[in-house]
């Protein structure tokens, strides 16, 4: 019993403690931002043997986007950390965003609410606009000439568009993913074997989508196929509602993306008359069971997994996803004989066709203004040029040589029979965590991520081929798209949702509904979306021919 | 009053969950028995209903890369299954740091938890207590308006707890749900054995620990594994508050990330939508479905192995045996 | 106190008692006697210290901050700092175009889903407890807690395995019995969709939300049961007149606390399943708020939305105690 007590009292001191120590903690963290970021990352400046250098070090806070996010964090002794101490006296501390990009807002949004924003840190373009009206997001227009190297690597005029705001640059956006790396996919072997052509209008189109789901293209004797393969992946910019993977259909149209580009249409494509003839034809597809029917409910896994399975044999995919070697092994294992060809979009009825809508995609990263406030700016520019130098960019991008990879004849890193440890092993991809950082989609970069391999069944196949194939199909080039002004929620889910319910049949599609639909979205907002959006097309330049 | 304490440890557990008392032969009528079966047909219905979900999931966690059948069929041909995804999550760089650091914030939660709900639940269930009304409403108040991200964040930073583990606990340390069930329970407990020992000159911290806890075992281990559940699942407050940075220990690096299981489930689970560069592939061989599916069952082992202790519990009439004493 | 002689299972209507008792004894006391009654619970106020404070540090501070719903919230400036707006972010939130049929999903969801997981997870806890077959017991036990561990993400892909137009388990069935080659949609159907979203809650959450009624019935009195079987009562009327009322402070309880959070129909649920076809039965207050207001840095709004949603379940709690005591004269306060 009077253990019991002690104990309680004892919890109870702690406690009292614990609450002290945290309101003095709160007073000094109000006093200087910067005192609870530093504590809070206290990567070397509580242990006791680095504290007399740690005094000189310049801490640096990183929030960035890992490139392998399931995998674990950047490990602590991966070798840059020396560099960036010993050579350059920056304390950095790296933190991964979580995987999702609504967590990724979140997180992001709510350190901004509490003025508690990293130094530097990765955010999509939506966010930025906010922490901008907030004050949050420091402007870099000066610091692309103090660090020339990168500038030069990195970034040039349409990346900067892309992160000016009001005349200003907020953020250094670096290229993400590559422009045009998806392309509509047959399967050669369910034509041959049905002895139908490649299909290039959309008629055509339609009549081997039919084939393929009624007439057995796979010869298993089973009704267990389908045309066309799907799953929904919308945004607010370039991919509309149905969403990227139907983007060739609705290009056969001409009305591809949710804008309309061009000088003499430039509006949002809804309002185009071609637009319900798309909708009615999607509609068709879906009523006459000929795409895959989970494609409305299907995720980017589901769909992956589908056609690896041989649910469709037609569908727009992306290179790697298609051709990588992980990626593409499966397939080749459930089906030696099968085969995709990449084909052009189909012709529609007026001669319209695209694959889609070709921007280029980029990764920003900003600055906080909270950063250029302590001083920090040189210190940033500092660390950043360093990134892409040599040293950096090999660091970051593959790890230490000899330990994650080996140069091969070409002077090209590879994994060689480093195993686990190498920079696609199971234990050394940490090391390539920051490789978002510095990659610029040079050619080393494409000849080592995608090689050319030989796969089980005799085939040859190369992502960087597949590529290039894929860049010279049929684009509506749409620079600039991902600046536009983004719909409230409510007009986007008016949008969304209305298309969505005349594809399952959730209102009728006739011209009358539409109509009523096309009314009550300008009611709600759509209108002013789309006015919005033509003025900012024509302030900054962004309309074509 | 100890006498009943030793006595309700001494029951052995009986055949089923009623006090032992209840199993002596009886004659039956016709109405018990349609009782009985209809109590196992819906035991057995439960059983299958739940069952077979949780087998397909578990089927689809040994799926290989090349099989081609539904998920369904999966489940019966338990010859195809190959362990392909639970390697490649042990294999996984942060799989054992975001362990020690779930252990961390569970362990710390629970205690946390425990020590601010007992009490309170206690002074709750003390009827006569001048005040008392005041403190319902103190506590109701947080439970009804939740006020959500922002200005609980606020208050995090404030107390500088950002990036540090307490900040994924603390906050949800108590809560006003658990409280209240457990302050019902304590209301469950006979007065006379709380006035008997008032008249034995016991002050109300003695009466807790000397009458209400051994009472309450259940209830503590029902809440405490709610709390331990509640704690272990969090996602979102680590992803808010954590920064996957080192924790030390005397300048020791005790583990590379604080971020907790979860997060590194969440990564899992969202990685193939957000990764551009899909040509790498974290898994080796595995399909992605089955890693998704594995990963639930890693994440769940700790708490299925801590039900059935937990269960021992709930099998015993302790307070039953407590009154008649 | 002396009534106390009463078995267990009517503690609560002892507790009750002895707290009517206590009132009637408060007004004949004077103030020196209610210092008395201070006095004598000096200990209990001491246990209630660490509590209290970590309320208010932990919850009503943020509470405090959550005046950023009357004001135009800048992060620069700070919560005190932004300017007031009045009532602003409110507007923004019923002049919502979906304001009302938000409502109605938020309240057929929560509705639905008291209505259907809480007798349900009585109805459990009741045959585990009752069941006659230990290993059946034990099996049903241990797994019926299992699926609260899936998270909604994996439970989409179980539904997926189950529903799905194209090759779903339950459209197999349908297929084969309707001779068609066309399944169901049930995920993308306005009409099934909320028995999904219904079901796979119960599902989910039944065994879970099961163990703590499993906890309550281990406090009954077995002398109870056999004062009823001497009395000749059958199991019906067992369970009927015994076990239900001995519970019912439990199940009033989890009732009255369950409709103070009415308002949450379950985001993390709804935000997994929903899709553009179905967000006119599906799109629910909170998943409103995380796309209108949390992913666009308008956190005024979203705490508005909070506060809105609190004054709502704080009168549904005092209501339903109220109602609760007339009625059954238990209550949690």
């Amino acid at each position: 019993m009077k253990k019991l007590l002690t104990a309680l009292f004892v919890v109870l001191a702690c406690v009292t403690l614990f609450f002290g120590c945290k309101k003095d903690n709160a007073s000094s963290s109000t006093a200087a931002p910067a005192a609870s970021t530093a504590a809070a990352s206290s990567s070397s400046s509580s242990s006791a043997s680095s504290s007399s250098k740690s005094a000189k070090l310049t801490p640096i806070s990183v929030l960035y986007g890992a490139s392998v996010t399931e995998a674990g964090a950047l490990p602590s002794d991966w070798p840059g950390y020396d560099v960036l101490k010993n050579e350059l006296g920056l304390d950095v501390t790296f933190t991964a965003l979580p995987s999702s990009a609504n967590d990724q807002a979140q997180r992001i949004q709510a350190m901004g609410a509490a003025d508690n924003l990293p130094d530097i840190f990765q955010v999509d373009r939506n966010v930025l606009t906010n922490l901008v009206r907030q004050g949050l997001v420091a402007e870099v227009d000066d610091m692309y000439a103090m660090m020339p190297h990168r500038t030069e690597m990195l970034y040039d005029e349409n990346s900067i568009a892309h992160t000016t705001i009001n005349g200003h640059s907020y953020g250094l956006a670096s290229p993400g993913s590559i422009a045009g790396n998806e392309g509509l996919l047959i399967r050669k072997d369910w034509l041959d074997n049905l002895g139908l052509d490649v299909p290039t209008t959309l008629d055509e189109l339609y009549d081997v989508m039919v084939a393929f789901t009624k007439d057995d293209p796979d010869g298993n004797g089973r009704n267990d196929t389908y045309g066309y393969g799907a799953y929904i992946e919308t945004n607010t910019s370039d991919k509309g509602y149905p969403g990227s993977r139907l983007l060739p259909i609705l290009g056969a149209f001409g009305v591809e993306g949710i804008w309309d580009m061009t000088e003499e249409n430039a509006g949002l494509n809804i309002y185009k008359p071609e637009f319900y003839d798309a909708i009615a034809f999607i509609k068709k597809m879906h009523d006459e069971g000929i795409i895959d029917p989970n494609w409305l409910s299907y995720g980017k896994d589901d769909f992956r997994a589908a056609w690896k399975q041989g649910r469709f044999g037609i569908m727009k995919e992306q290179n790697a996803a298609y051709a990588s070697e992980s990626n593409y092994a499966p397939f080749d294992k459930n089906f030696p004989d099968g085969e995709w060809i990449i084909i052009d979009a189909p012709i529609g009825p007026n001669g319209d066709q695209s694959i889609g809508p070709w921007d280029m995609s980029y990764r920003i990263y900003a600055i906080s203004q909270n950063a250029v406030d302590e001083g920090k700016t040189e210190a940033i520019t500092k660390f950043l040029e360093w990134m892409s130098s040599d040293e950096g960019y090999m660091l970051a991008g593959f790890g230490e040589e000899g330990v994650n990879y080996v140069l091969d004849e070409n002077g090209l890193p590879v994994a060689g029979d480093l195993g686990d440890m190498s920079y696609t092993g199971s234990k050394g991809q940490v090391y390539t965590q920051l490789r978002n950082m510095v990659f610029y989609n040079g050619d080393m970069e494409l000849a080592s991520r995608y090689p050319t391999y030989t796969t089980e069944s005799g085939k040859e196949m190369s992502a960087l081929k597949a590529l290039r194939e894929m860049q010279a199909l049929t684009w509506t080039p749409q620079v600039g798209v991902s600046t536009l002004p983004t719909p409230s929620a409510d007009v986007q889910r008016y949008y969304e949702q209305s298309l969505a319910e005349f594809i399952t049949g959730g209102r009728a599609l006739t011209p009358e509904n539409w109509q009523a639909f096309i009314d009550q979205f300008n009611r709600i907002g759509g209108k002013a979306w789309n006015d919005q959006g033509v003025q900012w097309m024509k302030d900054n330049n962004l309309l074509t021919k | 009053m100890a006498e009943a304490v030793a006595k309700a440890k001494k029951q052995k557990a009986p055949r089923n969950l009623k006090p032992e008392s209840m199993n002596k032969k009886v004659k039956l009528t016709a109405a018990d028995h349609v009782f009985n079966i209809c109590v196992n047909i819906f035991m057995i219905l439960t059983l299958i209903v739940i069952f077979i979900p949780l087998w397909s999931t578990f089927a689809l966690s040994f799926r290989s890369n090349t099989y081609l059948h539904s998920q369904f069929r999966g489940m019966f041909e338990v010859w195809t299954w190959v362990p392909d995804a639970y390697k490649a999550l042990l294999g996984n760089a942060g799989f054992i740091d975001a362990f020690i650091s779930s252990f961390m914030i569970l362990i710390g939660g629970v205690v946390c938890a425990l020590i601010l709900t007992i009490p309170m639940a206690y002074v709750l269930s003390v009827h006569t207590l001048p005040g008392r009304k005041w403190i319902n409403i103190l506590i109701m108040i947080p439970y009804v308006f939740n006020v959500g991200m922002i200005p609980a964040y606020l208050l995090v930073k404030g107390i500088g707890l950002i990036g540090h583990i307490p900040a994924v606990f603390l906050p949800g340390a108590i809560s006003t749900y658990n409280c209240i069930i457990m302050k019902q329970f304590f209301e469950g407990i006979p007065n006379d054995l709380k006035e008997s020992a008032r008249i034995d000159g016991c002050n109300e911290i003695q009466i807790l620990f000397k009458i209400m806890l051994p009472l309450s075992k259940a209830i503590i281990m029902t809440v405490g594994l709610f709390y331990a559940v509640s704690f272990w699942n969090d996602f979102f407050h680590a992803m808010l508050y954590l920064s996957g940075t080192p924790v030390k220990i005397f300048g020791w690096n005790m583990i590379d990330s604080n971020y907790p299981l979860p997060i590194l489930l969440r990564n899992i689970l969202m990685a193939s939508g957000m990764n551009e560069y899909v040509e790498v592939n974290a898994f080796g061989n595995a399909p992605v479905q089955a890693i998704k599916a594995a990963s639930v069952f890693m994440s769940a082992i700790p708490m299925i192995i801590a039900y059935p202790f937990i269960q021992k519990y709930f099998t015993k009439g302790t307070l039953a045996g407590a009154v008649k004493g | 106190m002396k009534k106390t002689s009463q078995p267990v299972v009517t503690t609560t209507k002892s507790g009750l008692a002895v707290s009517q008792e206590a009132a009637a004894v408060y007004k004949a006391r004077n103030k020196a006697k209610l210092g008395a009654e201070i006095k004598r619970h000096a200990g209990v106020y001491l246990l209630a210290i660490i509590p209290v404070a970590y309320y208010i540090v932990f919850k009503y501070v943020p509470i405090w901050n959550a005046q950023i719903a009357f004001k135009d919230f800048m992060a620069r400036q700070g919560v005190l700092g932004s300017a007031w707006v009045g009532l602003a972010n409110f507007k923004e939130f019923f002049n919502s175009f979906y304001f009302w049929s938000l409502i109605r999903n938020t309240v057929m969801y929560s509705v639905g889903k008291l209505l259907l997981s809480l007798p349900l997870s009585i109805i459990l806890a009741i045959a585990i407890y009752e069941c006659t077959r230990p290993i059946l017991r034990k099996i049903v036990q241990t797994l019926a807690y299992l699926p609260h561990f899936l998270s909604w993400v994996i439970m989409y892909g179980i539904l997926l395995a189950l529903l799905a137009p194209g090759d779903g388990v339950v459209n197999d069935v349908i297929k084969a019995i309707r001779g068609t080659n066309v399944g169901f949609d049930f995920l993308t159907s306005t009409k099934a969709f909320p028995w999904v979203v219904l079901f796979s809650d119960a599902w989910k959450e039944m065994g879970w939300s099961a163990i703590i009624f499993i906890a309550a019935l281990m406090g009954i009195d077995g002398s109870l049961f056999e004062a009823a079987m001497v009395e000749g009562a059958n199991s019906w009327q067992r369970v009927w007149y015994i076990t239900l009322p001995a519970i019912r402070p439990v199940i009033v309880t989890v009732l009255i606390l369950k409709l103070g959070t009415i308002l949450d129909a379950g985001f993390n649920q709804i935000f997994m399943l929903y899709s553009a076809p179905v967000y006119s039965v599906a799109d629910i207050i909170d998943t409103w708020v995380y796309r209108s207001g949390l992913l666009e840095f308008k956190f005024g709004l979203a705490t508005a939305v909070g506060l809105f949603k609190g004054v709502f379940g704080m009168l549904l709690v005092f209501l339903s105690n109220f109602i609760s005591k007339k009625v059954s004269e238990t209550g949690i306060f």
